[in-house]
């Protein structure tokens, strides 16, 4: 009976036989060496690089940000250098046309001194001019007439009586003659 | 030798065959075996191959084409586990993903030829043997009961089969049940069709059987890596299930059970 039942089981392939504990032992044995040494090296492996990725990633954020950063502040700094270069730069103008004001006063200013100056000594020169012409034209002028006449004029109020009239008549000469 | 014949007259095509070898009254399918320690060890080289990769000093800090690999299927999972679980589960995850990879090795191996249009392959693959699809469901749905119970507590965990409605506790059991086998036989299904396929293709005379050949194994290796991914996802999605109870009325419990892990769907 026992000997029938193993040969009918045999001849039908649906059936396992001794051979599936040989499987299952061997299947068990491939699924522990894999997860014992295989898979685990592999996931700490894929899990590394995710990390590394992701941390690439994060570090390639910052380098942008903050490059971002430096260019900003340098785009500012440049802005302000320019805002800086172009107000000095008007200062310096402005400085300038001061200075270039101030001086062209001052030497009006040392101009109409001068003129000043040239016209008082010229007015001195002329009162000292005429003084002295008063003084000896009309000694001159007496000593030629004397010479010429003669006659001694040495009458201090006839002498000045006649350089008097001699001026008045060379003033009222000039003037017509000028008119 | 136990083989079932097709019913083509001339041939002799034999399906379900396997060398066998009978010890202490259990009957161990060698070739099945063999092929599966084939491609079981290189999955386990592969894995190792990335993991050296990994464990090197590489100052470029440039992955490896093995470690994209790994990589990008780990990453998957993990993906998927987070969605469906909540978090990444530490026995989930490499179940799923050794599911995967073991399930596409071994569809593929069937590709091999022993020699040109000959209809039996070098190994075959040991997907196409119940035993071992069979094994690989156990294990899963076993996990996903040991995690259901551990999530819910047992109360929490076997309420959900009398709910919404207590009468639905049959169709909830066999539901149950009915996970790990479909799990199972669809993929055994498929791989066993697909090399019923190949000998049925190597039928034809070699001149004209080329074709055929290419086409159907360019696309078995398709049907191969959407079982392994059928395989992984839905292992995933019961584990999700088993957390999360069924359906929308998980929001009403989530009051009661303050240990319901937050769910994704």
């Amino acid at each position: 009976m026992a000997t029938q039942a193993i040969v009918a089981m045999e001849s039908n392939f649906l059936v396992p036989n001794g051979t599936f504990f040989v499987e299952l032992f061997a299947f068990a044995i491939m699924v522990w060496i894999l997860a014992k040494f295989v898979i685990p090296p592999i996931n700490k492996a894929m899990t590394a690089r995710q990390e590394a990725i992701r941390q690439q990633f994060a570090d390639l954020d910052q380098a942008k940000t903050e490059a971002h950063e430096a260019e900003e502040e340098f785009r500012s700094q440049i802005a302000d250098a320019r805002h800086e270069a172009a107000r000095i730069r008007e200062e310096a103008r402005e400085q300038g046309a001061a200075i270039i004001a101030e001086m062209r006063e001052q030497a009006q200013a040392e101009a109409q001194r001068i003129v000043e100056h040239a016209h008082t000594q010229i007015e001195a020169d002329r009162k000292a001019a005429v003084t002295s012409l008063r003084n000896e034209v009309g000694t001159l002028a007496t000593t030629l007439a004397g010479r010429i006449v003669g006659e001694s004029l040495d009458d201090e109020a006839r002498q000045s009586r006649v350089v008097d009239r001699f001026l008045a008549d060379l003033d009222s000469t000039r003037t017509s003659g000028v008119n | 030798m136990n083989g079932l014949l097709l019913p083509l007259a001339t041939t002799n095509i034999e399906i379900g065959k396997h060398t066998t070898v009978t010890v202490g009254g259990m009957t161990f399918n060698v070739d099945t075996i063999i092929s599966t320690f084939v491609a079981g060890a290189i999955v386990l080289i592969l894995g190792f191959w990335a993991r050296s990769a990994l464990t090197k000093k590489n100052p470029s800090h440039v992955p490896t084409k093995i470690q994209l690999l790994w990589e990008t299927i780990v990453g998957e999972v993990n993906k998927q586990v987070e969605d469906n679980l909540g978090r990444v589960h530490p026995f989930v995850v490499p179940l799923a993903v050794a599911l995967f990879f073991f399930i596409l090795i071994a569809n593929w191996l069937e590709l091999l030829p022993t020699e040109i249009n000959h209809d039996l392959h070098l190994l075959p693959a040991p997907t196409a043997d119940t035993n071992l699809t069979y094994a690989m469901a156990i294990m899963a749905m076993v996990g996903v009961w040991i995690y259901g119970i551990r999530e819910k507590g047992a109360r929490g965990y076997f309420r959900h089969f009398i709910e919404p409605f207590p009468v639905l506790l049959p169709l909830n059991i066999l539901e149950e049940l009915t996970k790990p086998i479909t799990l199972a036989l669809r993929l055994f299904g498929n791989i066993f069709a697909g090399g019923i396929m190949l000998a049925l293709i190597g039928l034809i005379p070699f001149y004209a059987s080329w074709l055929p050949n290419l086409v159907w194994k360019l696309f078995d290796m398709f049907i191969g890596g959407i079982q392994a991914f059928i395989f992984a996802l839905l292992t995933v999605l019961y584990f999700g299930m088993a957390g999360a109870g069924h359906g929308e009325h998980e929001e009403h419990e989530a009051d009661s059970h303050d240990n319901t892990p937050e769910l994704a769907h």
